[in-house]
């Protein structure tokens, strides 16, 4: 999917627990989750802190979406 | 560690008003068996069946396998830390039920479970329709928690195996195998100098939600790679809490007769010297993999190995453990085999593995696990067929008016075992 939608031109971010596979697979921009039961939260976390690690994540996203690259790269949170 | 084991081998199972092992058959009187069964509170109903090779019966869904074995002399009891307290197993005699299992049944999620066909296509893709099974088949009381549940069958199932095995503590074996395993300081030792030191590289499935294996009862997941040796996994040191896709997962009676210990052990001495078995999790974190992988990749290194059997269990994200234990361990000189399975595809064609690396160059595939078969109608079901459209390798439609299954190989229990339990494989 992530190669798929580049070779439309489209920048993708590919947020992922496992980087590893990403980086097999071939994305250019990954962000690493959380855990692969909840990539993109921490149900052990109380609601306020759980919003502010899901704010970080998306704005680390967005910010790789908007940072040029020449290879793989992984943005840690 | 020395263990002798004593295999009496079973030749059929019947029910009878008492229990007991007669001239290899075993007679079940199941009230005082069901009993502890029954005071969990979870539990509403359970009771037995028997199912014998060649018969056509259909076993689903079913959760686990296990073999029925006794600790007669050395410490510790079968199954320590979840039946027997908690006591070093794997040293002394130990007697095992040969040629039978006890398989635990009945709705617990309704997609972890897989399958068991006693005859027809079905029967050449699971080991466990060579046994006289006896299937204790429970329902769950209607509100409950299915990891309680899970639990909850899990212990019914091993308790079961180990009130079963405690009929063969005064039995005579039909034959006695003595299996030893070498401390460090003697694999050292003169004789074996020119062998070369292999280990085995045990992977455990530990993802969590009911994809669980325990050790000594410690969740596998909460656990750093270590040491163990092969007599304690034959004493049931590590135990089943999974089954999802069952295919690839191993059962507790997997643990118990693996064969990538016992084939090392029947060379050790010989071809090659068996110095050592790591166990070490697949857990659902980045983190927990490097770590875990660090710390298996450090123990090999600590143990001296030439080179390593690494086996998996499940795949998808844990192929990333497998190829992180693996490029690890060949990056500081130890050389790798790995035993995994594949999802490539209904038509074979796509990539098997989630991750993959060129240092993985020596593959041993347990077959692809996304082939589609269709077993026939078969006359009885064990259990219920309610979840088989449903179950991991299922679909909509899987299970035909006829009675007939159409579905991925993924659905029967042990059909691409990733410990080479099973037949299939591809040069």
């Amino acid at each position: 999917m992530v190669k798929e939608i580049e070779r439309a031109g489209i920048p993708v971010v590919h947020i992922c627990t496992v980087t590893p596979i990403s980086m097999t697979v071939g994305a250019n921009r990954i962000v690493p989750a959380i855990a692969i039961p909840h990539p993109l939260g921490n149900p052990e976390l109380p609601a306020d802190e759980e919003y502010e690690l899901r704010r970080k994540l998306v704005d680390k996203a967005l910010e790789a979406l908007s940072t040029e690259v020449d290879d793989q790269t992984i943005f840690e949170v | 560690m020395k263990l002798e084991v004593g295999y009496i081998d079973i030749k059929g199972i019947r029910f009878g008003d008492y229990n007991a092992v007669e001239d290899g058959i075993l007679i079940v009187n199941p009230e005082p068996l069901l009993e502890p069964v029954l005071e969990d509170p979870l539990i509403k109903s359970a009771h037995f069946e028997i199912a014998t090779p060649g018969e056509s019966i259909r076993i689903t869904p079913v959760k686990d396998v296990i073999e029925p074995r006794v600790k007669v002399e050395g410490g510790g009891g079968v199954f320590p830390g979840m039946v027997s307290k908690v006591d070093t197993v794997g040293s002394g005699k130990t007697h095992v039920l040969r040629g039978m299992a006890v398989v635990t049944a009945g709705p617990i999620v309704g997609f972890q479970e897989g399958i068991i066909d006693m005859t027809g296509i079905g029967a050449d893709y699971t080991p466990f329709s060579k046994l006289h099974n006896l299937v204790l088949v429970m329902e769950p009381v209607e509100d409950f928690k299915q990891h309680e549940y899970e639990a909850a069958a899990r212990l019914a199932g091993l308790r079961t195996a180990a009130a079963i095995g405690e009929l063969a503590r005064e039995l005579v074996p039909d034959e006695t195998v003595v299996y030893e395993t070498p401390t460090i300081a003697e694999t050292f030792k003169e004789e074996w100098k020119d062998l070369p030191r292999v280990g085995y590289v045990m992977m455990l499935q530990s993802q969590g939600l009911l994809h669980d294996t325990y050790v000594y009862g410690v969740d596998a997941k909460r656990t750093l790679s270590t040491l163990i040796s092969a007599t304690e996994v034959m004493d049931g040191a590590i135990v089943s809490g999974n089954c999802v896709s069952a295919c690839d997962k191993n059962t507790t009676y997997h643990h118990q007769n693996n064969p990538v210990i016992h084939d090392l052990l029947a060379v050790h001495g010989k071809k090659i010297n068996f110095v050592g078995t790591i166990i070490t999790n697949e857990n659902v974190y980045l983190d927990d993999k490097i770590r875990s992988s660090d710390w298996t990749s450090k123990m090999a290194r600590y143990l001296s190995l030439d080179a390593a059997i690494i086996t998996q269990e499940g795949f998808g994200n844990p192929d990333t453990d497998l190829i992180m234990n693996c490029t690890k361990l060949e990056k500081q000189g130890i050389k790798t085999v790995i035993i995994t399975d594949e999802y490539a595809g209904q038509d074979g064609k796509s990539q098997s593995l989630a991750d993959a690396d060129e240092l993985a160059n020596a593959v041993v595939t347990g077959g692809n696990a996304n082939e589609v078969v269709v077993l026939p109608p078969l006359d009885r079901v064990i259990g219920t067929l309610d979840y088989v459209d449903t179950v991991a390798g299922g679909h909509a439609g899987s299970l035909r008016p006829d009675g007939s299954i159409e579905a991925e190989l993924q659905i029967i229990t042990g059909s691409t075992n990733e410990m080479g339990f099973n037949r299939m494989s591809a040069r």
